[in-house]
């Protein structure tokens, strides 16, 4: 299964990075609780759990796994259905398995689940562009999680979706035009979706987003205090624990959704330019990792992967300068969470197997 | 890869689009944080320290105050005041409605104080409850912890702490919220604890100390979590009083143990030094140490006793006969008699055509200068009066601190009146009549005093003629060691003739030591020179008329006095309104003159006196008192309306 010579062939850079990128939150978790507490130990815990599945998702062929997709997908769906049926709750949504030692949080594996799958669907196709058939089958297998997760309910994991199935489609040859088409039908179905769809609190995070003066104690509060921490890290920061926003709790969540605020007060903007480039560079890398898969599987796998990836960490680094409604998006890798950090680096897992097989049959 | 070309290249060609839109987005974000956190930095560095520092201000404890042996008279306590603090209010009604219900106080009352400060900043904490019980802080503190009552602060103050049994309360006065209009002085701010009566208020600049300040880290919820800098409050000045504490509680004793409301003062005669300054009733000031509440407020204020008036310096009484020396000292000084010069007292005398009658039926013969006084002649001081004129004693009884404000360092002092031709025609436009002079002789007609002015002029007739400034402080410790008050000079200083003065002198002892009216007042080997004197509260007629009024129509008592007659170490007066007759007020102020002798010579002091030990007379002198004019005794005599409160010789 795992034959010697592949070891040669595993990007290591990218690996030193999503270490140097795990450590900086570790350490910023630190901070923001204030010493080696529960939540400090519980993401040791996530880490090492996480390098097994990196190392299991590492070993086995992708190809292997992409055969198996469809079962790993179906696992994933039956998981979701048990939580909406059984899941534990917590701050009014059901989204964790209890399983004594720690929660299990089902939908932060349906994004890699959905990548293996889509990028089965799309790659085994016999010819090289994806048919408007495959894009209606690749969105129902894209939808069906998606509505499972939007009932928990949990916007912002089920939106990470979309960006998956795009990038895939896209590798996949979808024209250019139904992507006009998509954004149009999104401008048309808005005023739907905010009048039907969405609940008072989400349209409440978006009003407050506009002008988060109008409501400064209650949810603009969040957003005015992240531009103040981020704001008042200025150059160099404030020191490691010496940040006043995340160490006297004005910024609600930091250890969690606003890490990378209080990375941004106490490592200032020199700190924040290094993790945007560790981000970027690994971005970059697992893109580049596509350019180098030996089929189209691997290279969709990858992108689906890196799509979710890429999608939350902007979204998250974006929120957290307070220039985005607050959602609850984690910043992967970084933000405290046990099911995020393993299925992250499970994902990127299969993007190192996709490169470090490139040159296998 | 093992793809077609044409979709190998369209991969490629799509990767580097993705590539080159992740890289813009990544571009952007650093531009966003760079403004942020460089452009935008100063302002945000404000915004983050105005969240998390506070400027607490740190009440400074205001000055002890001393008796003259350096005995503490008021000091500060700790107490807890609670407060909210808006700026970390989601829902102000619900923590005026749960603080409400915690604290057991009216929600109207609570929603009334925040609304009252309704533009203060959000930060500045306004006090609910002044003064909160130790059940209320313990109340709230708990909920605190929950969370539940986040933007609530307990804060820890100093209070004033007085002595409990209301000593000296008139003299210590009381301390309250600075108005708008005290607040205008550049070290009173706003809600500042000031003195508002008494020494509190004329010494207040002294007392009030420096604030201080305390620079806190506070967390999001309130909770302060270290200091940054603190400016300590710089404490009040300490003032060391005049006030000599065994002599204070002996007049009150006296007071408690007669049961009569009044007044009594006593000076140092050499330098106006106050030993013992009393208005009764008084009230606790503690009450209003924190901020009175209103009920008890009103109910001072409505008290038919008005305990809040400050008797002593306020009060204007009708001296009666302890005017008396005023007039001898015109007299002898204008050489209108001298003291060996006798006049003839038949129980009565005839003035332009009126019968003024003596208090003693059936007269006193022949008598000079020392047994008019003794006796309190009415006839011997009608004639002198008559003869040196109502001027010449409005002059001599202001020399003596009479009609005049004694100066003392306390507020709201008033003026008494003596009476004089030339303040008629401006008050009244109206030419003086010389049968009035003959009232004013005997300290009744418009003859108004104040018991602290009597005290004075019991201190200038002891001194010879100085009229010494009273005051209540002696030393002042603004922090390096005490530092003595020089005494404010005298207000005037007359050179009264010795061997005249001493006639007076020698009637007063008289008084007291030669079976007169005072001889209740009386000390073994301490010579006590005094005067009696009875204030008519209400005419015969008006009494009988008022007859079923709740209203007290006992007369009031005077007793003034100085000891001893010729080195005199202390003089004052005592009193007793309502106090049915004057050796009463001789008995309260033989108690403070026993003590004050007996403290000098390192006697035991003694005990305080009971009832019984005052051996108060409460026989109703109406059934012997003589009608002011001559006129067969069954009628009625006629009494204008502005004699409703004259005074009755004895």
């Amino acid at each position: 299964m795992f034959e010697r010579r592949l070891y040669h062939h595993i990007d290591w850079l990218m690996v030193v990075a999503l270490a140097v990128l795990c450590l900086l939150g570790l350490t910023q978790i630190y901070s923001a609780t204030g010493g080696p507490t529960r939540v400090y130990t519980t993401q040791i815990y996530g880490i090492l759990l996480g390098l097994v599945a990196f190392g299991v998702c590492l070993s086995v062929d992708y190809r292997t796994l992409a055969d198996k997709s469809h079962w790993i997908y179906l696992g994933v769906l039956v998981l979701l259905g048990y939580v909406l049926l059984f899941g534990a709750v917590r701050g009014g949504s059901r989204r964790w398995i209890d399983l004594g030692l720690f929660n299990l949080q089902p939908s932060e594996f349906a994004k890699a689940a959905l990548a293996l799958m889509l990028a089965k669907h799309f790659g085994e196709g016999r010819r090289g562009v994806a048919t408007r058939t495959d894009l209606l089958i690749g969105g129902a297998i894209t939808v069906l999680p998606l509505v499972l997760i939007s009932q928990q309910p949990d916007l912002g994991t089920a939106v990470t979706l979309i960006p998956v199935f795009l990038a895939v489609a896209y590798l996949a040859g979808m024209p250019l035009r139904i992507f006009g088409v998509l954004a149009l039908a999104g401008v048309l179905m808005a005023p739907i979706a905010w009048k039907f769809a969405l609940q008072d609190y989400q349209k409440e995070r978006i009003s407050t987003f506009l002008d988060p003066s109008q409501d400064a104690k209650g949810a603009g509060y969040q957003q005015i205090q992240a531009r103040i921490t981020v704001g008042s890290g200025g150059l160099w920061g404030k020191g490691f624990t010496k940040g006043t926003q995340g160490q006297l709790r004005f910024l609600p969540v930091a250890h969690n959704d606003f890490i990378f605020s209080v990375l941004a007060e106490e490592q200032g903007f020199a700190g924040v330019l290094v993790a945007l480039g560790l981000y970027l560079f690994v971005i970059v890398r697992g893109i580049a990792s596509a350019r180098l898969a030996k089929d189209r599987l691997g290279a969709y796998l990858v992108l689906g992967v890196l799509a979710a990836f890429s999608f939350q960490v902007i979204y998250n680094i974006t929120m957290s300068a307070g220039l985005a409604p607050v959602k609850g998006l984690t910043l992967p890798l970084m933000s405290y969470g046990g099911s995020s950090m393993i299925a992250t680096l499970a994902g990127f897992g299969l993007i190192l197997n996709v490169r470090m097989r490139r040159f296998t049959n | 890869m093992d793809i077609p070309g044409e979709s190998k290249q369209r991969v490629a060609t799509r990767l580097t689009a993705i590539q080159v839109a992740v890289a813009l987005v990544f571009g952007g974000l650093a531009i966003g944080f760079w403004y942020l956190q460089i452009v935008e930095h100063a302002r945000f560095e404000e915004l983050a320290e105005n969240n998390h520092q506070r400027r607490l201000a740190l009440r400074a404890p205001r000055g002890v105050l001393y008796d003259r042996d350096g005995r503490v008279l008021v000091e500060n306590r700790e107490s807890f005041s609670i407060s909210i603090v808006r700026e970390h209010t989601k829902d102000l009604d619900r923590t005026t409605n749960l603080l409400a219900r915690v604290l057991a106080i009216d929600v109207a009352r609570v929603r009334e104080t925040v609304e009252r400060h309704r533009r203060d900043p959000a930060y500045q904490p306004i006090v609910i409850v002044d003064d909160a019980s130790l059940a209320q802080v313990a109340a709230v503190t708990a909920r605190r912890l929950d969370f539940e009552l986040p933007d609530v602060v307990v804060e820890r103050v100093p209070a004033r702490r007085y002595p409990t049994d209301a000593l000296a309360a008139h003299l210590f006065g009381y301390v309250g919220e600075a108005s708008d209009a005290q607040a205008d002085n550049a070290r009173i701010r706003s809600g500042a604890i000031v003195g508002q009566s008494g020494i509190e208020r004329s010494y207040n600049l002294d007392l009030m100390g420096e604030d201080g300040a305390k620079l806190v880290v506070v967390n999001s919820v309130g909770r302060e979590m270290r200091t940054l800098d603190e400016v300590p409050p710089v404490g009040g000045n300490r003032l060391q009083l005049t006030i000599d504490y065994d002599v204070q509680k002996a007049v009150e004793d006296g007071f408690r143990a007669s049961g009569f409301n009044g007044a009594a003062v006593l000076l140092d005669p050499a330098n106006g030094e106050v030993l013992a300054f009393a208005s009764v009733p008084g009230y606790d000031p503690n009450a209003f140490a924190s901020g009175i509440n209103r009920a008890t407020w009103s109910a001072l204020n409505a008290d038919q006793f008005k305990p809040l008036q400050n008797r002593a310096i306020q009060g204007r009484y009708s001296p009666g006969s302890v005017f008396k020396m005023a007039v001898a000292v015109a007299a002898l000084e204008e050489d209108v008699v001298t003291p060996y010069h006798k006049i003839f007292c038949g129980g009565g005398q005839n003035f332009f055509g009126r019968v003024f009658k003596c208090h003693k039926k059936g007269g006193h013969g022949f008598v000079d200068m020392r047994q008019a006084i003794k006796e309190s002649c009415d006839v011997y001081f009608y004639t002198v009066g008559n003869m040196v004129g109502v001027d010449h004693i409005n002059k001599w009884a202001t020399a003596l601190g009479l009609g005049v404000k004694s100066g003392i360092d306390l507020p709201n002092e008033t003026q008494g009146l003596v009476p004089s031709t030339a303040w008629k025609r401006e008050r009244h436009k109206e030419k003086w009549y010389a049968g009035e002079t003959i009232s004013v002789s005997i300290g009744q007609g418009q003859v108004s005093v104040t018991p602290i002015s009597l005290a004075v002029y019991m201190a200038t007739l002891a001194n010879g003629g100085t009229r010494v400034t009273p005051h209540v402080v002696r030393a002042v410790d603004a922090g390096d060691g005490w530092k003595p008050r020089a005494a404010p000079p005298p207000q005037s200083v007359t050179r009264f003739d010795p061997d005249k003065l001493q006639a007076i002198r020698d009637g007063l002892w008289m008084v007291v030591n030669d079976g007169g009216t005072g001889r209740r007042a009386r000390i073994d080997g301490k010579d006590v020179a005094g005067k009696t004197g009875t204030a008519q509260v209400i005419s015969n007629e008006g009494r009988l008329a008022a007859r079923n009024t709740t209203r007290d129509l006992h007369d009031h008592g005077w007793f003034s006095f100085f000891a001893p007659r010729d080195n005199p170490q202390i003089a004052g007066v005592v009193f007793l309104e309502h106090g049915y007759h004057s050796a009463n007020a001789a008995s309260v102020a033989h108690h403070a003159l026993e003590t004050f002798f007996a403290k000098k010579d390192g006697r035991p002091l003694p005990p305080a006196p009971t009832r019984e030990d005052l051996n108060l007379d409460l026989s109703d002198p109406m059934d012997r008192r003589v009608p002011a004019l001559a006129r067969p005794a069954q009628e009625a005599t006629r009494v204008r309306p502005a004699d409703a409160v004259t005074a009755r010789a004895q």
